[in-house]
């Protein structure tokens, strides 16, 4: 998790959820790039954001890409962030033992636009919280700043600065995340 | 009154005297710090265990590391640039440590590796340099002061001491840096950068050195080459020192955020570095 | 009777084998100091564990030095009472010394050297030092376990993380709701 850095997070407000992540690529200390994306679209409403190898990032953004299209064209509607996330864990688990080495965060608004964020480690395991939900390099630093800035039912606008200033200040402290960071708000 | 004042006047000529004839025992004064060594079997491999990250990643004292710092001699005497961040595996501990270390008016110490073994030995070399002014009646030159720290630090191979310094300063023979680690390396150079950053530093420095430059353009380069190194290696950042040594002593030229550094520099115009550089001639076979 | 003639001497004498000399313990803990202008705030948790063990709920691993300083530890509790243990004798040793009381700065140098004396044989502790100087100004310093230090506005040390708060000058009772906070925050996440 440490090897290539970056960290993400995600955090529900009142009918909004924001996801987001830093922007650099390393390779332990060397910083080889300052644009590398880690939140991928998968429908209008709903983001996946892949912290941790890389190569397991790119990987599983194309694959979950290619299932999400299949289950597009299969049930002729938009896959919902429950059945999402499901997906995601059930494809992590599918490798339980020589596992990707990726903790995704699933963000998005379902079809009542109610809010959804899940987390998971890297063999899938699902959580559901309804706060907000941290993984990679700096997921210490960034629950400790959650735990302080986030309130209940923020405004899109508030829980983008809510959001933007925790991944900020993680980023501040830890070496291997930082060069900017990316915010989505649904 | 008078009486009172002789009693002094004596008291502290007397007492002087006896002290530095008698009490002045340059086994004391010269020997190092006692040091505590673990009561088991081999300490080497038990300091290993518990704080090299080489060689154990798990282990349960991890300490400050990562650095770039640079010096080298131009015309006017010499530039001294350092970043300022410390980590302890990827946290950052603090964003500004001092890796310049004053060691007296005339010279410097640069700190890369462990922060405690450099700042802690570059304390008592500034120690018996003083000594070695009061005995001597003249300022140590920078090779003398070099070796002091190599032999402390030969003295301690193998025990796990880290760090890469390069001392620096003027003396009778003009400027001077001299590079001196923990494995006893002492070398004598016109242009040294150390730490992890250093790869990045090099290659700033070589493409733009000039001997020949002005103090204001030396000081920009020093500042460059570590503005350059912070960009690229994660364990460099926070703020960047310069110092410039001359004949009178080292002045302070301060120090800049990395952050608003990065912001300036975007807005400029980048250096021409190959601008002027002819195409080069290449052998095709037809 | 002789307690020794208890014994068998003749028996094989069995002892187990050491294989690691493992001196070291992580017990974990939190504290955070706050400088202001003319204030310095010092906070620890007081739990002491072992893993997922708790020792005791009430361990302070910050302990008064002298009227004007505060060291606040965190790591290896044995390792933490012995260096407070130490720097008490060694000011003890410097007020008969010199009739007065040693100085913040002064002693957070005194820090600095006594961890680096345990250079081969570290103390597991991370310090911090938080005080007043002699010109009544805040003053706190951070150590790392070699006794590498630095003059810091504002630090936490142990398992919790950092807080970003604002880099002004702030009122002692800021002060003290953001230390309070944190120590809530952290304590929702860390066991």
């Amino acid at each position: 998790m440490d090897y290539n850095g970056g960290t993400v997070l995600a955090m529900a407000g009142k009918n909004c959820v924001v996801v987001g992540s830093d922007k650099r690529l390393g390779v332990q200390n060397l910083t080889v790039s300052t644009e590398f994306q880690k939140v991928f679209p998968v429908t209008e409403k709903c983001y996946i954001a892949l912290p941790g190898l890389a190569t397991d990032v790119q990987t599983l953004s194309e694959l979950f890409r290619l299932k999400c299209n299949m289950y597009k064209l299969r049930e002729e509607r938009e896959i919902e962030p429950l059945t999402l996330a499901n997906m995601i864990s059930s494809t992590l688990y599918g490798r339980r033992f020589g596992p990707y080495f990726c903790e995704p965060i699933i963000a998005g608004l379902d079809k009542n636009n109610k809010p959804h964020i899940y987390g998971m480690d890297l063999i899938g395991c699902l959580n559901y919280p309804d706060d907000f939900t941290v993984a990679g390099c700096a997921e210490a630093a960034l629950f400790g700043m959650c735990e302080s800035l986030w309130e209940p039912d923020l405004e899109p606008d508030e829980l983008f600065e809510t959001a933007s200033q925790a991944l900020l200040s993680a980023a501040d402290r830890n070496s291997l995340v930082g060069w900017g960071a990316v915010i989505h708000t649904m | 009154m008078d009486s009172i004042v002789n009693k002094f006047k004596r008291s502290t000529s007397t007492w002087g005297d006896h002290n530095m004839l008698v009490n002045f025992d340059v086994t004391k004064e010269f020997s190092l710090p006692s040091f505590d060594i673990p009561p088991c079997h081999n300490p080497i491999e038990f300091l290993k265990h518990n704080t090299d990250e080489k060689s154990n990643a798990e282990c349960r004292i991890k300490f400050k590391h990562g650095t770039t710092t640079l010096a080298f001699k131009f015309q006017g005497g010499i530039i001294v640039s350092v970043d300022s961040r410390a980590t302890a595996g990827s946290v950052i501990v603090t964003q500004n440590i001092r890796k310049i270390i004053e060691i007296n008016p005339y010279l410097l110490g640069t700190m890369a590796g462990g922060a405690a073994d450099c700042t802690f030995w570059e304390r008592e070399l500034g120690r018996r340099c003083r000594l070695y002014e009061l005995r001597n009646k003249e300022r140590i030159s920078v090779s003398a002061a070099s070796k002091l720290l190599g032999n402390i630090v030969y003295s301690f191979k193998g025990m796990g001491l880290s760090m890469g310094t390069m001392v620096v300063g003027w003396d009778k023979t003009g400027p001077n840096i001299y590079y001196v680690d923990a494995d006893g390396t002492r070398l004598k150079g016109d242009l040294f950068s150390v730490g992890s950053g250093s790869p990045f530093a090099y290659g700033v420095l070589d493409s733009a050195y000039d001997f020949d430059m002005s103090a204001h353009d030396a000081a920009e380069l020093g500042r460059r080459a570590v503005y350059h190194a912070a960009h690229r290696d994660a364990a460099s950042g926070g703020n960047i020192h310069v110092y410039h040594v001359k004949q009178s002593g080292w002045e302070n030229l301060g120090f800049r955020d990395f952050d608003d550094l990065h912001w300036e520099y975007q807005d400029q115009p980048k250096p021409s570095i190959i601008g002027d550089v002819q195409p080069m001639m290449l052998n095709i076979q037809d | 009777m002789n307690p020794v003639a208890l014994y068998n001497h003749d028996a094989p004498i069995s002892a187990a084998q050491q294989h690691q000399f493992d001196p070291y313990e992580m017990n974990g803990g939190s504290s955070l100091v706050i400088k202001g202008a003319d204030y310095c705030l010092i906070a620890s948790d007081t739990r002491q564990s072992d893993g997922y063990k708790i020792n005791s709920r009430y361990v302070p691993k910050a302990f008064k030095l002298t009227e004007t300083a505060v060291l606040a530890t965190s790591g290896f509790s044995a390792d933490g009472l012995a260096l407070f243990k130490k720097l008490s004798q060694n000011l003890e040793w410097y007020k008969h010394a010199h009739d007065k009381v040693m100085s913040t700065p002064a002693i957070a140098q005194m820090l600095s050297n006594t961890l680096y004396y345990k250079r081969f044989f570290p103390y597991y502790t991370f310090c911090l030092l938080g005080g007043i100087d002699e010109q009544g100004r805040g003053v706190s310093y951070s150590y790392d376990p070699l006794g590498s230090y630095g003059a810091e506005p504002y630090k936490s040390v142990g398992h919790k993380n950092q807080q970003g708060v604002q880099r002004t000058d702030m009122s002692l009772d800021t002060a003290i709701s953001i230390a309070k906070d944190a120590f809530t925050s952290a304590s929702e996440r860390d066991i």
